[in-house]
């Protein structure tokens, strides 16, 4: 079939492709690159299994993989595939990730997946290992390069075992290692491959994206690895450092396609001298999608206005990796819709009624139409389904759907319905095209990174002068960094304590960033019962929202 | 103290607005929740620019920033003359 994956797994794809065809370029900086061609990243993953089963790992163990961005790091996952066992990438810890945070999140990872083995390189900084016990029953290995001494004999993998886990950031998203088949995620290739008409003779795709994330692991790892494209890669922290690196690499590569997350679009432009700006030829660029943030159309404006690129490369896309990756894709050679709608009507009915352009008026970008093989239903809070142009939670079923979060059955019950998949997020169609607003469910997005607000206000809480449980955690979009910033709102024990506030909100905004790497831009302590509650006595996150923005409205979206 | 050193402390002052904090080249930074991560970027490219050094960011922990000290002697320890 023209268009689709002629394999059945994403190994037997590893294999079949042409083994002097170059595969990743890892661009370290301007004088320092390293290339693999395919048949090389096949010998050295090898290798890799051959080790991993010296060392006790065997089909279904869990394998967790822990190594800077780079070939070694990809290596060691496709060795884990192809000897049936089941990897997962966690983040690497950089200069800034906090050791106690690492440390928590490692530990509750590896409990839960009860892994055989942690690799780690061999330059690990020792402290984010210090006091963590990974149980008797998981190795940890430092990753090493060479001849393993013995050969691996590779078994057979049926489509419907696990090809390896994904997590969502945040100490509450590592708990939730989303499960997926070789079946779903060739499948998901597949449809990505024909939506992005993927040629491997003319494509090369650019990518800064971390590989423990689906945009960095899925569009920039298993569709290159599956469809016999060219990656050329960076680090993220670099990207961070020199976002211009990305202009440069994409021309100097002549690079067609790359993902990043709305923020990028500004980011991007802002952090590159504007004498510089018109430096880059970046016409090679078929498609750059923004992806994993709601879209915002200043933000890609931003972007094509700053480097000249035309309008229709810009692209979308709605992703998530409990779908393996994409539901939605803008069509090429075509900017994403745009509508703009009667403001009031929005927040007070949920409903979009077209308007021109004002300041009264929302304007929202769309995600693309829908993948072949996906479905979605919008369903009001009161759990009616909903028609064009009414706002309401997104539910997913597919063909690449996963098969539930790992060891969790709690969490996959409480996420999926009749085998539908509740997103979360707020979004409509329109005009065939989907739009995502938002999310329901309270998840914080600062810079790409998932963060849990529940994560945010246990830390607060355990504050002495907190009052328990009166601790409601925000995300407020800041348009002029084009993320969101945590804002936080805490009730303290009594009223008495408002003198002592400064050094309250110093010792609570220390305990954030040691725990989370994430600083609070705002954080406000109030005099108890301040905090809305709802019915059922609980905070509300919602009511508490609505009064902070009417007594403090220096703190609304800006 | 050199004069890098006090740009720096003057850089980051300006950064993080608090009236009252005082800083010297031995205040911690990060774990004193004074300065989040995309501060740090902020920071690391202020000590390119002081130093003149291109520094490989994957060779930094966060330690190796905490301070105004420290990060110059990660500077000497990691840099590479830029070009």
């Amino acid at each position: 079939m023209a268009g689709l994956i002629p394999y059945e797994n994403l190994i037997e794809a590893l294999e079949a492709a042409p083994a002097d065809r170059l595969f990743v370029t890892h661009w370290i900086d301007e004088d320092e690159h390293e290339t693999a061609t395919f048949g090389g990243f096949r010998d050295r993953s090898r290798a890799q299994a051959a080790r991993l089963t010296e060392s006790g790992v065997a089909r279904g163990d869990r394998a967790i993989i822990i190594m800077p961005q780079g070939i070694s790091a990809m290596a060691t996952f496709a060795g884990a595939m192809m000897l049936g066992a089941v990897p997962a990438f966690l983040a690497y810890p950089n200069f800034k990730v906090e050791a106690e945070k690492y440390r928590s999140g490692l530990l509750g990872v590896s409990a839960n997946l009860k892994a055989k083995a942690v690799v780690i390189d061999q330059e690990f900084p020792e402290e984010m290992l210090r006091c963590v016990s990974l149980g008797e029953h998981t190795k940890l290995m430092r990753a090493e390069e060479g001849a393993p001494a013995r050969q691996f004999a590779p078994p057979a993998i049926h489509t419907a075992d696990v090809a390896f886990l994904q997590h969502s950031a945040g100490t509450t998203g590592l708990q939730k290692g989303v499960a997926l088949t070789h079946a779903a995620v060739v499948r998901q290739l597949g449809h990505l491959k024909k939506a992005l008409r993927i040629d491997p003779s003319s494509d090369r795709i650019y990518s800064w994206l971390p590989l423990y994330h689906d945009m960095g692991l899925i569009a920039c790892f298993m569709l290159p690895m599956v469809t016999h494209v060219p990656i050329v890669m960076q680090s993220p922290l670099e990207w961070v450092m020199r976002p211009e690196s990305m202009l440069q690499i994409i021309d100097e590569h002549q690079c067609t396609l790359a993902w990043m997350p709305n923020f990028g679009f500004q980011f991007v432009p802002r952090r590159t001298p504007e004498d510089r700006k018109k430096k880059y030829d970046l016409s090679s660029l078929r498609a750059l999608i923004n992806c994993s943030e709601p879209v915002r159309g200043a933000s890609m404006r931003e972007f094509e206005t700053a480097f000249g690129v035309k309008g229709e490369v810009l692209q979308s896309s709605y992703a998530m990796a409990e779908n393996v990756f994409a539901v939605s894709q803008s069509e090429l050679g075509k900017p994403p819709g745009q509508v703009s709608a009667d403001g009031q009507q929005f927040r007070s009915a949920h409903r979009i009624v077209p308007v021109p352009e004002s300041a009264s008026a929302v304007s929202f970008t769309s995600s693309g139409r829908l993948l072949p093989e996906q479905k979605i239903r919008i369903r009001s809070d009161s759990g009616d389904e909903l028609g064009e142009g009414f706002v309401g939670e997104i539910l997913i079923q597919s063909d690449c759907l996963f098969d539930g979060y790992f060891s969790r059955p709690d969490l996959t019950a409480q996420a999926m319905e009749e085998g539908w998949y509740r997103s979360g997020d707020l979004g409509f169609m329109w005009q065939g095209e989907l739009y995502v607003v938002g999310r329901k469910k309270d998840l914080l997005i600062i810079g790409g990174e998932n963060i849990y607000p529940q994560d945010i206000e246990e830390i607060v809480a355990g504050h002495r002068a907190v009052h328990e449980g009166r601790v409601i955690a925000l995300g407020v979009y800041n348009a002029e960094l084009g993320t969101e910033e945590i804002v936080v709102v805490a009730e303290l024990q009594s009223e008495a304590l408002l003198s002592e506030s400064a050094g309250i909100e110093q010792e609570i905004r220390q305990r954030i960033v040691a725990a989370m790497g994430v600083a609070a831009r705002t954080i406000l302590l109030t005099p108890p019962k301040w905090i809305v509650k709802s019915t059922a006595g609980k905070p509300s996150r919602s009511a508490t929202r609505e009064k902070l923005f009417r007594e403090h409205p220096e703190l609304r979206e800006r | 103290m050199t004069a890098e050193a006090q740009q720096m402390i003057d850089h980051i002052m300006h950064l993080i607005r608090k009236p009252g904090v005082t800083l010297d080249e031995n205040t911690p930074l990060v774990s004193s929740g004074l300065i989040d991560s995309m501060a740090l970027v902020d920071l690391l490219q202020k000590l390119e620019d002081l130093t003149h050094m291109r520094i490989p960011v994957g060779k930094v922990q966060p330690k190796d920033l905490d301070s105004v000290a420290k990060m110059f002697a990660t500077a000497q320890r990691v840099g590479k003359p830029r070009k």
